[in-house]
């Protein structure tokens, strides 16, 4: 099933009416004999919140870390922005810079502060002065509610902490999409709350996400569009409520009846 | 036996020397050795293959000859091969140099390997080239890992110096075998010089185990 699938009117879909932000064409990424992707075409549209979901191993990631060039297509075209992901390192380097990317084990940089770890890549990426990306840090941490650990050093705060941090951090470069790699899988049950928290509020201000989550109660709430992973294709994809109350795929069902989603 | 310490004290000042040049040898080889096991360790991490490869022969090369040997060999073969000739000082600090640089592109390298691989995927992923990534983020962090490791190195680079006595470079030994064989106090002088050796690696391998404490990676 495709996007131009005509089960799935366009009006459904948000941003439906602008050029997509991400579009991806017959992905196919192979490691070694591993057949990672095989053959993804989907498109993420702005302002939406795209969740990708399915059993670990089925590619979610994968095509996660294709949409920013830390991991090179086998064949296909990933466009961002009505262009084709360049090949050259020093062009893809310019396209991160406008997509944020958060990591299920946060990877904040340990050697420096929050609000050094925040106001880094506007310093080294954008050559912004200290002061200036300083203070935007410091608004970042405002957002994500950390502005008392501005001084602290990550090893200091909690997992749901660290991971807001890892937001802002991402937020600091003003990215046109966001890339959220299982944000929550890492962290403890009382501190999920806090990180889907800030999440629904970017999603609320408009952000674009694109967000591969076991979290079915985030993506049944937030996500404005579901896609369904499988053995590295996509076996399903639709707006949350298809998806999750009314699946056209066994291989949907069969996903979700595993982990006890019953609505 | 009548033992005769006098020689030491009368010895004071050119003792005094040769511990200087003992300081110096050590300090300046280090100095040399950090950034080239650095530069050394990041070549042989490189995508090159001819950069990798090069450094990988270098480092096994000097990493397993004898110090001393590479001592001999640049005091007698360098200037007959390369047609390269220095001081007695500068050829010690040469073969010294060789030897630690190895060592420290190993440390280096280790240490750098021992950062995880999502934290250049993070730096990356922000817009950095992968050059502000090992500088900016993976060689400060493995800087503090290998810093125990160094330490060591450093003592164990003290003691070594005395190899370049035997190309006759004024350190600390060459004076006090030198004294020795002027006035036969041989049991005084190896005395003296085991002493002043002590007294002055003592602290330093006292100061490697706080460095050893302090920066201990707790994970």
């Amino acid at each position: 099933m495709s996007a131009d699938d005509p089960m799935l009117t366009s009006h459904q879909r948000r941003g439906a009416d602008l050029p997509p932000v991400v579009v991806y064409e017959e992905v196919r990424k192979l490691f070694g004999d591993f057949v990672a992707l095989d053959g993804v075409s989907i498109q993420v549209n702005q302002g939406e919140v795209m969740c990708l979901i399915g059993p670990s191993g089925s590619g979610k990631s994968t095509l996660l870390r294709c949409t920013n060039a830390l991991e090179v297509v086998s064949s296909g075209r990933v466009i961002f922005e009505g262009k084709p992901l360049p090949s050259n390192e020093t062009e893809a380097r310019k396209i991160r810079q406008r997509m944020g990317m958060v990591f299920q084990n946060f990877e904040l940089f340990p050697h420096k502060s929050t609000l050094d770890n925040v106001a880094i890549g506007p310093i080294t990426v954008l050559g912004m002065k200290e002061g200036d990306a300083r203070a935007r840090a410091m608004k970042l941490l405002d957002k994500v509610g950390l502005t008392d650990k501005a001084g602290s050093f990550p090893s200091s705060l909690s997992g749901g902490q660290q991971q807001r941090v890892a937001i802002a951090r991402a937020l600091a470069m003003e990215p046109d999409v966001m890339l959220f790699d299982e944000p929550t899988s890492a962290l403890d049950p009382e501190t999920i709350g806090e990180v889907l928290n800030v999440m629904k509020q970017l999603a609320e201000e408009g952000m674009t996400m694109i967000v591969v989550t076991h979290e079915m109660t985030f993506a049944r709430r937030v996500a404005n569009w579901v896609v369904v992973f499988d053995h590295g294709k996509v076996v399903e994809q639709g707006p949350p409520e298809q998806i999750f109350d009314a699946p056209t795929c066994d291989r949907t069902r069969d996903f979700l009846g595993h982990l006890g989603w019953n609505g | 036996m009548t033992l005769d310490w006098s020689i030491v004290w009368e010895s004071r000042y050119a003792l005094a020397e040769g511990a200087k040049l003992t300081v110096m040898l050590t300090v300046i080889t280090m100095l040399i050795a950090i950034p080239a096991g650095i530069v050394l360790a990041v070549m042989r991490l490189s995508k090159s293959r001819v950069l990798s490869t090069s450094s990988m022969c270098f480092v096994e090369f000097f990493r397993n000859l004898p110090l001393l040997l590479v001592v001999y060999w640049a005091f007698y073969v360098m200037p007959v091969f390369m047609g390269i000739e220095f001081s007695a000082f500068t050829t010690g600090l040469v073969a010294l140099s060789l030897n630690v640089s190895a060592y420290n592109s190993e440390t280096f390298r280790a240490g750098i390997n021992s950062i995880r691989k999502g934290q250049t995927e993070a730096a990356i992923a922000l817009g950095m080239s992968r050059g502000e990534a090992m500088r900016k983020i993976v060689i400060p962090q493995a800087w503090r890992r290998v810093l125990p490791v160094l330490a060591s190195t450093w003592v164990s680079l003290f003691k070594d110096t005395s190899l370049v006595s035997v190309i006759a470079v004024g350190e600390l030994a060459h004076v006090a075998m030198q004294i020795r064989s002027q006035t036969f106090r041989v049991l005084e002088m190896l005395t003296a010089m085991a002493v002043i050796y002590w007294l002055m690696g003592y602290p330093q391998a006292k100061l490697v185990d706080w460095i050893r404490k302090k920066y201990e990676v707790k994970e």
